[in-house]
């Protein structure tokens, strides 16, 4: 069983509300369930949707077919009309004015069962829910449990009413609805789920922080990155966490850095556009060895771009940023569950190698929800790095030369050391040189940490067989799309995998260059229009890929697209 | 207590002969001591200028940042261990700027950091370019004549005071008692502090000279200035003529940036371990 559910209609309309009951439902019953949010930059108005897939089996990405569709506007019942499966049903408010009736169509009183049952048309959510589950036969007594848990905190009366509206929906939706949608769920066996977050990247991330002793964030809000600042900031005063809404990003940086070398974990947040402001602060981090933790959701650029939409199109922009040279660590999590590793590694990486190390994400993986296991917090280790012996040291050097190029950290504050930092080529006591041997030292003791760091990252996966005529080279959030494409077209006889990466950068390459060797064809599949990725690949190793599959209008590719475009390459 | 010698730079200073900021350097070392408080609890914060070298040359705790940067980067060291003392060195171009967004937000906060302008209406480090804060008619090689720099200088003490900042004042590099009580009260003060000092370049600006200064600078404190009154600082902000105001210009007690804040009662953030009991309990109850 696997079918997916759209909620659609205005921004404002309470979109969200619908589709995170309907997923909830499903959540709670054991299934699995993958939800997509595509919405636009605008607070009312427009068309926005919520995509809920919904399984018996694990599920890794959105698919591009809908089974059943609740439309809260006309345009939400043309939208998504063409996407619609045989035998799937769009349910829409009877107050729609809309001529073009199919049998595919079923046209009820939501608002007004919601009023005159419920006393509120705030709950047409749950005349919805009530009318959608009805026509897929679900049983109620599941629906009721689903409303119980989520209206629980607001008292027994909202409860009641709720649970009143979706039953009069559902009821009649029996009675009336003649057609036969192509999904019957009358006789799930599925038990109710325990231990199971239903979360998105975003919140993930922001989790994994905290997990990781994150005592400083500050940020300025810029979609999609957003949500992890707030996460954060709702936690502050439960956690003790220091948080501050910046000025702009540049602030929001440097107060990190601030935070960073007063002893601090700090983390920043943003998207492509605030990140470019941060550069020149990227610099100061590298130059003056302050561990510091950047977020960039990216989203279509340049500038503006479309601000509410998925692309991958920063890796080069990140992996090159601010002038000179020097160490940096880019990590690419494919899902919330490697979100919440990635994040506690990220923090350990950058106290350990005393470098920036920045997380990839995008909007698709930072919205995009699915049920996961529950994450054990108190497991998660925390490695400080190279600290100073406590106790007064009046040699103490910030920037001792040593074999692996770090040095131990001291605070300032710390007693009887003082603690010298400059962004300019300084000496190991921190103060300026213009040395040219002191000069190469410092280069050096920089570019020393990168073989520790590769040693330290986790090598890519191979996904499918571990030798394929073709391998599809992936890396971030188009991970699960191309693992079900893989899955698929092995199915179908195919001799197809996937090497997927998410520690991206500085590139490990021995996997890489095994697979080069021994696949017949290299096909880069990436978000982006110029396969930044691949080109990384070939910088580093000098390798290139036979194909490249790429796509930019924003919106996630699914695996059926992935596998139209080998198809129509003539490729499979 | 801190000792001279204690403070004796690691660095040779470079700047030139005469220049205001040995002023302000003195100064500053005879506050240090003053404030009687731990050498390594104070923390100095520059941006990038003549002006930001100053850390380098005591030997105090440092960062020297970015041009413009240096208050973001001290509110987060302030903020994470609200023990530190933070001073910012800073020069016009730099604070008032590249940084100037900072300065007025900072004010706005009342974070508590005591800001030190080396003003010297000049970019001197880069060779003498008209800064935000030069004279209308400043003559550069970015600044031809007719008619020289085409706008008027920024005005640091009437923006910190409209900002927001509650302690204000102007204190002049050739007055080395009254700058010490003012870098002394601006550290001890308990929110944004701000001390514009006057600060001759001698070897760009020709008309804010020693000589110009020393005509026209009188203390605010000897004619009896009131300091609470926010309307009349901002009056005397504006008086920069045959006479200019030195000293304090505005004070004031509010709730500083810090106590807004999810700051621990009893520790530090940078010592402070999260609870992840707590946390867990949270990860819980996303649970379905
Ligand atoms: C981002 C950036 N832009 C420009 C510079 C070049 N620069 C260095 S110092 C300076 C001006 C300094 O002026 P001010 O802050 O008044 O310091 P002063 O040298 O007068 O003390 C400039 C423009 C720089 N270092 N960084
Ligand atoms: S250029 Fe001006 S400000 Fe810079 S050191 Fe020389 S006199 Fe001082
Ligand atoms: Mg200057």
């Amino acid at each position: 069983m696997d079918f997916t559910i759209n909620t659609g209609g205005q921004a404002g309309q309470g979109i969200d509300t619908i589709g995170d009951l309907i997923s909830q439902v499903f959540v709670k019953t054991g299934f699995y369930v993958h939800v997509l949010k595509d919405f636009e930059s605008r607070i009312r108005g427009g068309y926005n949707s919520n995509q809920i897939r919904v399984s018996d089996s694990p599920v890794y990405a959105a698919s591009d077919k809908v089974d059943l569709i609740i439309a809260m506007t006309k345009d939400a019942i043309v939208e998504q009309r063409s996407r619609l499966t045989e035998g799937g049903v769009i349910i829409f408010d009877e107050g729609i004015e809309f001529d073009e009736l199919e049998s595919c169509h079923l046209s009820t009183p939501l608002e007004k069962t919601a009023k005159e049952v419920g006393g509120s048309t705030r709950m047409t959510n749950a005349a919805a829910l009530g009318a959608a589950l009805a026509v897929l036969q679900f049983p109620f007594k599941l629906v009721e449990n689903a409303l119980t848990d989520k209206f629980e905190r607001k008292g027994k009366k909202v409860v009641a009413s709720n649970v009143a509206v979706a039953k009069a929906l559902y009821d009649l939706t029996t009675e009336q609805f003649s057609g036969t949608c192509s999904q019957n769920l009358s006789s799930i066996k599925k038990g109710p789920s325990k231990d199971l977050l239903f979360i998105n990247g975003n919140r993930a991330l922001a989790l994994g922080a905290m997990a990781s002793n994150l005592k400083w964030i500050s940020a300025y809000p810029m979609s999609p990155s957003t949500q992890v600042f707030q996460d954060i900031v709702s936690q502050a005063y439960k956690l003790n966490i220091g948080t501050l809404q910046a000025e702009d990003e540049l602030s929001a940086i440097t107060m990190g850095l601030g935070a960073s070398f007063a002893g601090a974990r700090a983390f920043v947040t943003t998207s492509g556009g605030g990140f470019s402001l941060m550069v020149e602060a990227l610099g100061l981090a590298a130059i003056t060895e302050t561990p510091i933790v950047i977020y960039n959701a990216q989203r279509p650029g340049p500038a503006t771009g479309l601000p509410t939409r998925t692309e991958q199109s920063d890796l080069l922009f990140m992996a090159h940023a601010s002038q000179g040279e020097f160490p940096r660590i880019l990590l690419a999590p494919k899902d919330p569950v490697e979100g919440f590793e990635v994040a506690t590694r990220a923090f350990n990486l950058a106290d350990k190698f005393q470098v920036p190390v920045m997380i990839l994400g995008d909007q698709y993986y930072a919205d995009s929800m699915m049920n996961i296991p529950r994450f054990d917090v108190t497991g998660v280790s925390m490695d400080r790095g190279l600290i100073a012996a406590d106790g007064p040291d009046p040699e103490y050097l910030r920037y001792k030369l040593t074999k692996d190029g770090v040095s131990p950290r001291a605070f300032p504050g710390d007693a009887g050391k003082t603690v010298v930092h400059s962004g300019n080529v300084h000496l190991e006591s921190g103060h300026i040189t213009e040395n040219p041997d002191l000069r190469n030292a410092m280069v050096e003791k920089l570019m020393k940490k990168v073989p520790h760091i590769l040693k330290t990252l986790n090598p890519p996966t191979i996904y499918g067989t571990k030798i394929a005529d073709i391998t599809l080279l992936t890396w971030g959030s188009t991970w699960g799309s191309v693992y079900e494409a893989v899955n698929l077209l092995n199915a179908e006889g195919v001799s197809i995998n996937q090497l997927h990466f998410c520690d991206v950068y500085p590139l490990r390459t021995s996997t890489l260059k095994t697979v080069f060797k021994k696949a017949k064809k290299i096909v880069a599949v990436e978000q982006n229009a110029t396969s930044q990725f691949a080109r990384l690949v070939r910088m580093e190793t000098g390798l290139g890929v036979d194909y490249h599959i790429n796509k930019y209008d924003g919106r996630q590719m699914t695996a059926r697209w992935v596998m139209t475009q080998l198809k129509e390459a003539g490729m499979v | 207590m801190i000792t001279v010698e204690e403070l004796e730079g690691k660095q040779a200073i470079t700047w030139c002969t005469g220049c205001g900021n040995f002023g302000i350097l003195a100064a500053l070392k005879k506050a240090v001591i003053e404030l009687g408080v731990p050498r390594h609890e104070i923390l100095l914060v520059s941006g990038i200028g003549c002006s930001s070298k100053a850390p380098h040359y005591i030997n105090l705790n440092m960062f020297h940042t970015l041009h413009g940067r240096a208050i973001p980067v001290a509110t987060g060291a302030h903020l994470v261990n609200p023990d530190l003392k933070v001073i910012v060195n800073t020069g016009d171009g730099d604070g008032l700027g590249e940084g100037f967004s900072h300065y007025i937000h900072a004010a706005r906060r009342n974070v508590n950091l005591a800001v030190f302008i080396h003003n010297n209406g000049v970019m001197g480090l880069t060779k003498g370019q008209f800064s935000p804060a030069a004279q209308r008619g400043y003559v550069s090689n970015t600044s031809p004549p007719p008619p020289g720099a085409p706008m008027w200088p920024i005005n640091p003490v009437a923006l910190a005071i409209a900002g927001g900042a509650t302690y204000v004042a102007r204190g002049f590099s050739g007055n080395q008692k009254d700058l010490v009580t003012l870098m002394v009260e601006a550290v001890q003060h308990r929110g944004f502090a701000v001390v514009d000092i006057l600060q001759p370049c001698v070897t760009w600006n020709r008309k804010l000279t020693w000589k110009f200064y020393n005509e026209r600078a009188y203390s605010l404190q000897e004619e009896g200035h009131d300091t609470t009154n926010k309307m009349l600082a901002l009056e005397k902000s504006f008086e920069f003529g045959d006479r200019i105001p030195v000293g304090l210009f505005y004070r004031s007690e509010l709730p500083d940036l810090a106590s807004g804040l999810a700051l621990p009662k009893d520790s530090r953030l940078r010592d402070h371990e999260t609870d992840r009991a707590l946390l867990q309990q949270v990860v819980n109850d996303l649970t379905l």
